[in-house]
């Protein structure tokens, strides 16, 4: 039985898409089953960012009103095996679906697949009670700004109360060297405010922009910053153990993640 | 003790301040006792917009350019006005009997400070979220920016207190708020209001501290 994440952030643009695109693309890699929800119904993109907007025939809108099977709207992504990609509808809204739909998708897909990892759209209304209904585990996105930062634990908070719990974090867009001039909040300071477990840290790269124009996710190119850094994640969600990246942040903090997971509680 | 029964007194309001000065008070002390007042609180009020408010003596035009002008000068605030305010000075007469607290704001409030209900918060409380009790509130974590904890009775934060703390929400002024780190957005109790300075250093880790109102005024102690 597959597992179902979701990777959710509250604010927008914070890199939701980029993150689902690599993931999904590093578990396959790793040769997982893997497919990719996107519900960000009218402003869909996961299908760009993956290079496979010209494949596009059925989406989940007709899937959950059932105008085709559920097979027949699932596009494979040829360059890796076992990778596939459910597209959102463009021309449609985020009321088009119920959660109820949602939940029945995920135990299809759960048949199918190791992971189906789920793009949700920016937000706290319909599409993201949408994107969260039928989650098993949850990813919240940040980046190190004070806003994105209070809209990711507004979302912790949404999750907890529907029963999605210890969700991880991701810290995305970090840039070392404004942090170490105090001009960047720290992960430190992050992970002491959310006070949820962190399984990543994607520093602010170019390669991500020029990867995301050509379709092609960042986590398969060997000499991106943040394509290791995803690749590391990739690992922690099939359970190893992989330290963090050495992005030249505040030293202790590691030390200081186990004291706070130490005393505070859960 | 003298001084006390009639002294100078500030209240916090949703507007701003009031400041009570008692019929017949030597102007020069009145004025004096403010400016001490303003400065040990002008934490509370550095960067803050508010209308302040006297009650009590009646002052002349000159007198109260004179007030507003050291309220200008030593609270950090921006003081959008000082006038009197008409209402009926009941905090007067109870002052004499040098119980300012005990009075009624809203009719009965919750008392039971010392020993009463008590809800238990066994989280961190997040951004969006409001709990309201009626009693004390202790809460096994931190409080976000963007929660609210409203309580008729004290609130006591095991953790940071980073959002914003509303204590003897129905009147009780001798209500507390008690954080092992305090740095909230704002805190209230019963009516006073008061909000952290922005540029202020605010330590790390545990540095209990316990606010309470003095004169009508929130004040913040290590403990
Ligand atoms: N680590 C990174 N380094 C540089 N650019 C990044 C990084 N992560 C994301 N971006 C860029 O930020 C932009 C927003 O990313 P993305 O579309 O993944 O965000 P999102 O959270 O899905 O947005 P939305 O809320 O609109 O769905 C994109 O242009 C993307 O290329
Ligand atoms: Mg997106």
């Amino acid at each position: 039985m597959g597992e179902v994440i979701v990777i959710t952030s509250g604010k927008g643009g914070v890199g939701k898409t980029t993150t689902t695109a690599n993931i999904g693309t590093g578990l396959a890699v790793s040769g997982k089953k893997v497919v990719l929800v996107d519900t960000d119904i009218g402003l869909r993109n996961l299908d760009v960012v993956m290079g496979l907007e010209n494949r596009i025939v059925y989406d989940l809108v007709d899937v959950v009103e059932k105008t085709c099977r559920l097979k027949q709207a699932l596009i494979k992504d040829k360059r890796y095996d076992g990778l596939y990609l459910l597209p959102a509808a463009q021309t449609r809204d985020k009321n088009s679906v119920k959660p109820e739909q949602m939940i029945e998708l995920c135990d299809e897909l759960r048949q199918e697949f190791d992971y189906i990892i789920i793009d949700c759209p920016a937000g706290i209304e319909q599409g993201f009670k949408n994107a969260i209904a039928g989650a098993d585990r949850a990813i919240v996105v940040t980046t190190p700004e004070v806003s994105a930062v209070r809209d990711a634990d507004r979302i912790i908070g949404l999750l907890e109360s529907q029963e999605i719990r210890n969700p991880r974090l991701i810290v995305n867009r970090v840039r070392a060297d404004m942090v170490k001039r105090g001009d960047m909040m720290s992960i430190e300071d992050i992970v002491d405010i959310l006070a949820i477990g962190l399984i990543g840290v994607v520093p602010d790269d170019e390669q991500i922009i020029i990867s995301t124009n050509k379709g092609e996710p960042a986590v398969t190119d060997n000499k991106s910053m943040a394509g290791q850094a995803y690749r590391n994640i990739t690992k922690r969600i099939m359970g190893e153990d992989v330290p963090l990246m050495d992005l030249n942040t505040s030293d202790g903090f590691l030390s200081k993640m186990k004291r706070l997971f130490g005393i505070k509680p859960a | 003790m003298e001084q006390e029964i009639k002294g100078i007194v500030f209240k916090g309001n949703s507007e701003g301040l009031i400041i009570v000065i008692p019929e017949n008070y030597d102007f020069e002390q009145a004025l004096e006792e403010i400016e001490r007042k303003v400065t040990s609180a002008s934490r509370f009020f550095k960067g803050a917009r508010m209308k302040v408010a006297y009650r009590g003596q009646k002052l002349t035009p000159e007198q109260e350019e004179a007030v507003k002008a050291i309220l200008d000068e030593k609270s950090g605030a921006i003081i959008e006005s000082f006038a009197r305010d008409e209402e009926p000075v009941r905090e007067h007469i109870s002052h004499q009997n040098n119980n300012t607290h005990k009075v009624p704001v809203r009719g009965p409030f919750f008392t039971g400070i010392d020993e009463g209900s008590c809800k238990f918060i066994r989280s961190t409380v997040r951004n969006g979220v409001r709990i309201e009790y009626n009693g004390n509130v202790v809460v096994l974590g931190d409080v976000n920016p963007g929660a609210e904890i409203v309580a008729s009775g004290n609130v006591i934060v095991l953790g940071i207190l980073r959002g914003m703390v509303h204590a003897g929400a129905d009147g009780n002024k001798d209500a507390f708020i008690y954080a092992l780190n305090l740095k909230p957005t704002q805190i209230r109790i019963a009516e006073a209001i008061a909000r952290m300075p922005e540029d202020e250093e605010s330590a790390h880790g545990i540095c209990p501290e316990m606010a309470t109102v003095k004169d009508g005024v929130i004040i913040v102690e290590q403990m």
